[in-house]
């Protein structure tokens, strides 16, 4: 089925004007940071005439950018440690596992991908108060963990049925334990679908908002999302800084996208046929 | 064999505790105390607290009109999601899957919106919106740019879909270059062989093919734009008044900056909750039936 030359050319015009129309905000984002106050609102959508660092200095110390930055890797990499560790161990054992109790378990983790985030979030709150894991980092990032086992359970669960049950038993007639069958075995053997996990999760955790809003209360502790919602709140109408501070923020993930977008792609196409 | 059995459950403990202890208090016991706390009065503080049946339901579906508003015009929003994110979506893919050499580069490109997250966007919005269009109207005299974006409700609403859409329409468009990588080169030659026209072509044999495609992609709209929190938080911050306030905002207000009324913000926390659950099951259910296999 191949179109003819005429209307060929017409998708390709459509989709370039289309491809300018979604590039255009984050071109007006960048160059405008580069702009002074005043050169901004002669033009928003001229090239700034000098380079013009200023924002960025300004925006790196406001927003506590390596702080921040910081803050975001250790709850993201904890949370997705987590998420993958504890998952993997309980979706493979309950893959393996045909009772009652495993069936009822099992069912619990799935139908509480349903439950919207904000559902649970007052109860959520209250909890994390008073088990005092709320406003510290690493308490954000075991609530993750207890937030993200479900679906990754669910994947994991899925993904161990493609392995044979051979694996295991050869491996314990050698000797090894239930525990070092699995980190010697099987878990290797789960790398790909650990991939796309690690990939969701940290989509999720990395770009969320709400819940580090409810649970992170010194500024010292924010995620670079919440710095920048700080500083967009204080200086609403320092527009040159606002969005010097937003393109530092995107910087991450437009960078990680780059490197692995392949991966990405892919494991969000995985992550829905599965779900 | 009680001791094999006994052992069985160690084992099981052991493989699935980390994950369930956390999960549980996380998730599972929030969810349960949520729904246990929305019978009741109790305002977040007090010691005691009664029973008062469905008295939070009641007063929050026919005596607040907050919420009532706030549940319209997520439901409106929630209706032009469906169609304009799946339409978008689909056309993209199709279009693109079209390409040959172009192909990467506009996957790359209108794919990339999804990755900043949805509150810097809706920042990133709002400079469009407030600054860059009624600039560019003047300078330009295209009346139609010089809208009060982000000030007048009616025309809000249109601004909440274009954030939502630049930024969610990428990943549904994924899903579906994925599902059309799926159809058969074959039945699509079989259909050119019978004379079929290209758009015949996409709706009898395309379509049909990627119907898991559609099922899942309008589960994940559907989900998503029911809690739509962070584009309207962003953009227009629920405002002006509470016009264009979602059930989320709503909630969120009810518990943490209102008046702390914990079991009747916990009863519009159940509300949101049986509607998505309704609205899923409904859609699941009449989407399966139309799937074929390959």
């Amino acid at each position: 089925m191949k179109p003819s030359k005429t209307t060929s050319l017409l998708i390709t015009v459509m989709l370039s004007i289309g491809a300018a129309v979604s590039f255009f905000p984050i071109y007006l984002a960048v160059i405008n940071s580069f702009k002074t106050q005043g050169e901004m609102f002669r033009s928003f959508v001229a090239l700034p005439t000098e380079i013009h660092f200023g924002n960025y200095a300004d925006a790196f110390e406001k927003i506590n950018l390596l702080g921040s930055t910081l803050n975001s890797v250790i709850i993201s990499v904890l949370g997705i440690g987590g998420i993958v560790l504890c998952a993997a161990l309980a979706g493979y054992k309950l893959s393996r596992t045909h009772g009652k109790l495993s069936n009822l378990i099992f069912f619990l983790f799935v139908a509480s991908m349903l439950v919207p985030f904000h559902s649970i979030m007052i109860p959520l709150t209250r909890m994390a108060k008073s088990l005092s894991v709320q406003g510290s980092t690493y308490g954000l990032a075991i609530i993750y963990i207890g937030l993200g086992v479900n679906m990754a359970i669910f994947l994991y669960h899925g993904f161990v049925k493609s392995i044979p049950r051979e694996l295991e038993e050869a491996a314990q007639i050698d000797g090894c334990n239930e525990f070092q069958t699995f980190f010697r075995i099987i878990f290797p053997l789960l790398v790909p679908i650990t991939v796309t996990i690690a990939i969701l999760d940290f989509l999720w955790i990395w770009n969320d908002f709400l819940l580090p809003l409810l649970m992170l209360t010194d500024s010292s502790d924010f995620t670079l999302i919440l710095s920048t919602n700080t500083l967009f709140g204080e200086y609403n109408k320092d527009w040159s800084l606002i969005l010097a501070s937003l393109v530092l923020t995107a910087i991450p993930v437009i960078v990680i996208y780059s490197f692995f977008q392949k991966f990405i792609m892919h494991g969000i196409a995985e992550g829905a046929v599965k779900g | 064999m009680p001791v094999k059995s006994y052992k069985k459950y160690v084992s099981l403990f052991g493989f699935v505790a980390p994950a369930f202890v956390l999960y549980a208090v996380f998730l599972l016991i929030p969810t349960i105390g949520g729904m246990y706390y929305s019978f009741t009065d109790w305002n977040g503080l007090n010691r005691s607290y009664e029973f008062i049946g469905f008295g939070n339901f009641a007063e929050a579906l026919s005596e607040d009109p907050d919420f009532i508003g706030s549940l319209w015009f997520t439901l409106k929003y929630v209706l032009f999601m469906i169609v304009l994110q799946n339409v978008f979506a689909l056309a993209l893919a199709v279009f693109i899957e079209s390409r040959r050499r172009s192909k990467g580069f506009f996957r790359t490109v209108f794919f990339m919106p999804n990755m900043i997250s949805t509150i810097i966007s809706a920042f990133m919005w709002t400079f469009v919106f407030a600054q860059v269009l009624p600039q560019l109207a003047e300078k330009t005299a295209i009346a139609f740019l010089d809208q009060a974006w982000i000030g007048d409700p009616n025309v809000s609403f249109y601004s909440i879909l274009i954030v939502s859409l630049w930024n969610g329409v990428g990943y549904m468009m994924i899903i579906y270059l994925a599902g059309l990588q799926g159809v058969p080169q074959s039945l699509k030659e079989a259909a050119l062989i019978d004379g079929a026209t290209p758009l015949q072509t996409f709706r009898n044999v395309t379509l049909p093919m990627i119907t898991h495609a559609i099922t899942i992609c309008f589960f994940l709209t559907l989900n998503g734009a029911f809690k739509v929190f962070e584009v309207v938080y962003g953009l227009t911050g629920g405002g002006p008044g509470r016009s264009t306030q979602v059930i989320t905002m709503n909630i969120y207000e009810e518990a943490f900056s209102n008046n702390f009324r914990y079991g009747y913000a916990s009863a519009k926390s159940v509300i949101l909750f049986v509607i998505i659950l309704i609205f899923t099951f409904i859609q699941i259910r009449v989407m399966k039936k139309r799937e074929v296999e390959a």
